[in-house]
């Protein structure tokens, strides 16, 4: 039950490796913060700093009123769930649990009752009396996160505990992390590669890549305004489709031009970009599958693409086509409506026309990868120098030498 | 069918002569085994003869042994020795093993390429500066026991290898947990790592043991002269001596076969986590 907050954190490797750039995040008390992005972001490191269990190379993090920099992870009194659980094999699910309060001295009595009471919690307490090696996956995260809750942290903190789990255990496990999260109120950071997760689980998302801090909201904000084409391709599944396009100004509304269809802009992009020294020409034109709307041909505005597969996912279906440059896009259509007929001829056709729903299209600078209407969006990285940092090191190290 | 036969036949016949070949060898490495124990009940006389079974069986030269010579004393050098060497060494290897497995710091590469390159070297080649700095602290001769104990405990953290590769077996994951439930370092490797590591602590325990209580080369250099202060390789090779050969011949076989006792129960009482602890660097545990 505390804040949480990183000033400026970064963490380089020995190697020169900079694993986290400039981390900046205030987490308030009780909420349920979710760093997410593709392996090698940084998301798991910046965890273990905050943990402790990795030094920090600059910057400052405190929990509460602490600042923790130099604090062992058990002065910190933070909690942590494994992706690999982490059970003592050699210990009882019970002593498993209560090894963090033994720890702590904390009187017999006590323990059995906390004990006892988390694993109620977690619907344990029959596998109490068990080693780990006899227990399921499912059973080993619970006794896992057992053992976090058991002592009650400031922090609880969770680094990917669902991804060693199957499918249907994994959306299981899900829903009992967010019930467990109303049962015991206290500050989350949860770390995942799975959007899913993150946009399920978290009250905020930290996006990461290449060890910068993509974008950082709600999960509403994340999907709907992603702050660059980073974000917008990595939320969402399928993934969002991007048109490159022309931008105009019409008296004083901006159009965009994609393959000669025009495309009106939203009013709430319209003022973002009146407020802008320079608009681009060029852009980059982001939708979402769902936002592709098939028309008839001889709609106005439409663009034409042919089909090159089409999957029937069961309440909708996902047509992969190809538009008039040879650029792939998926648009995806909800059959709730349809008869099976309707459905069939969906999936056979070869050719179609579609409209974009305007008031949900997203501009993004084709250069560096910016969404327009998004203040302080942080653009993509460039591939990560990391021959140069680590020359600079060497540099540094002659220079101490010298 | 004739087929089949034919190739079972082949099948056994190749069978029967691993075992036969096996057997052999066996015998070959039980004789001078036996040929020990025969010697040592042997009682018409001392010297050594041409024949292995005794014509006279007795334990005279057991009782020569224990009361007329300074075996006794040997055996207990040896024993003391061993024993200090096995916790001392295990002690010192364990840490060693633990800390290069899972602490990160400077200069941790270069000394394990250090360690690497000096365990190539024998031993031996530096006995006689070893010899001069112990004899400094007035730590050979008489006072050797304790000198050989330093000497078998000082250069053992070079053998962490083995279980150092145990120990990289054993998830991190397992330290960080029980670092954030409150753990100090020193209490993660006592109540969680050493609990998991039974085999690696009995293979370091019985390596500490056997190689002192063999051990002939330093003893004999560092306990020169002092009959009171060798150990029981020492003290029965003196007994080979021309001079002495023929009078304790029988003597020595009976000493041998106490020497052996100690360690042979050993190896049969732990053989299992022996085996796991020789794979278990290996072998993901």
């Amino acid at each position: 039950m505390a804040e949480v907050k990183l000033t400026n954190v970064k963490k380089q490797y020995d190697n020169g490796f900079v694993a986290v750039h400039d981390f900046n995040l205030e987490i308030k008390d009780k909420e349920f913060i979710v760093l997410v992005g593709p392996s090698g972001c940084g998301k798991s490191t910046t965890l273990r700093m905050i943990a402790g269990l990795e030094d920090i190379s600059d910057g400052e993090i405190s929990i509460g009123e602490n600042v923790v920099n130099d604090m062992e992870p058990k002065d910190r009194d933070i909690a942590m769930v494994f992706q690999n659980y982490a059970l003592y094999p050699h210990m009882s699910v019970y002593e498993n649990i209560a090894f963090g309060l033994r720890l702590r001295k904390v009187p017999n009595d006590e323990v059995h009752e906390k004990v006892c009471h988390a694993a109620e919690i977690l619907g344990i307490t029959e596998l109490l009396g068990r080693k780990p090696k006899q227990l399921s996956g499912g059973q080993r995260q619970r006794v896992a996160i057992g053992r976090a809750i058991v002592r009650v942290p400031k922090v609880f903190l969770m680094d990917e505990p669902l991804s060693n789990l199957d499918a249907k255990l994994r959306n299981q496990m899900r829903a009992e992390i967010i019930l467990l999260r109303e049962k015991i109120q206290t500050t989350f950071v949860y770390v995942t590669h799975d959007q899913t997760e993150a946009m399920t689980l978290g009250d905020r998302i930290v996006i990461m890549k290449d060890g910068y801090v993509m974008q950082v909201g709600t999960p509403q904000e994340l999907f709907n305004h992603p702050a660059n084409l980073f974000v917008a391709g990595f939320i969402g599944t399928p993934q969002m489709n991007f048109f490159d396009a022309e931008l105009k100004k019409n008296g004083s509304r901006y159009s965009a031009y994609v393959n000669g269809a025009e495309v009106a802009v939203p009013e709430y992009i319209n003022e973002a970009l009146a407020k802008r020294d320079i608009v681009p020409e060029k852009i980059t034109l982001g939708v979402r599958p769902e936002n592709l709307i098939i028309c008839d041909d001889n709609t106005p505005n439409s663009i034409k693409a042919d089909v090159k597969v089409t999957e029937m996912m069961g309440s909708e279906i996902h047509i992969h086509a190809v538009y008039a440059e040879g650029k792939k896009i998926i648009l995806k259509v909800q059959i709730a409506d349809m008869d099976d007929q309707e459905q069939v001829d969906l999936l056979k056709r070869t050719t179609l026309s579609f409209t974009l729903r305007e008031r949900t299209i997203n501009l993004f600078d084709s250069e560096d990868g910016r969404n327009l209407a998004v203040e302080n969006a942080v653009p993509v990285p460039k591939k990560q120098e990391t021959v140069s940092v680590a020359e600079e090191v060497k540099d540094k190290k002659k220079g101490r030498k010298k | 069918m004739s087929k089949y036969t034919s190739k079972s036949g082949k099948e056994r016949f190749v069978r029967t002569a691993i075992y036969v070949f096996l057997t052999a060898l066996c015998i070959i490495w039980l004789i001078p085994f036996v040929y020990l124990i025969f010697q040592a009940f042997r009682g018409e006389s001392t010297s050594m003869v041409t024949y292995i079974v005794p014509k006279q069986w007795s334990l005279v030269n057991f009782q020569v042994l224990f009361t007329e010579t300074n075996f006794l004393k040997w055996y207990g050098n040896t024993f003391i020795i061993a024993l200090c060497n096995a916790v001392l060494q295990t002690v010192i290897v364990l840490c060693v093993a633990y800390a290069l497995s899972r602490m990160r710091f400077k200069g941790r590469k270069l000394l394990m390429n250090i360690m690497l390159v000096l365990g190539m070297f024998p031993g031996f080649l530096s006995m006689i500066a070893t010899y001069f700095i112990l004899k400094l602290f007035g730590l050979t001769s008489e006072n050797s026991v304790p000198g050989l104990i330093l000497i078998y405990a000082a250069s053992s953290g070079m053998g962490y290898y083995i279980a150092k590769g145990f120990f990289d077996t054993i998830p991190k994951s397992l330290d960080e947990a029980a670092r954030i439930d409150g753990a100090s370092r020193s209490r993660v490797f006592f109540r969680i790592i050493m609990p998991m590591a039974k085999p690696i602590i009995i293979y370091t325990i019985m390596m500490a043991f056997i190689a002192p209580w063999g051990d002939f080369m330093y003893a004999s250099l560092i306990s020169f002269g002092h009959e009171q202060a060798y150990n029981v390789a020492v003290g029965l090779y003196k007994w080979l001596d021309k001079e002495h050969i023929n009078s304790y011949f029988t003597i020595f076989c009976a000493g041998g076969l106490f020497v052996s006792i100690p360690v042979t129960a050993l190896f049969m009482a732990l053989q299992k986590y022996y085996v796991e602890g020789v794979t278990g660097g290996a072998v993901k545990g």
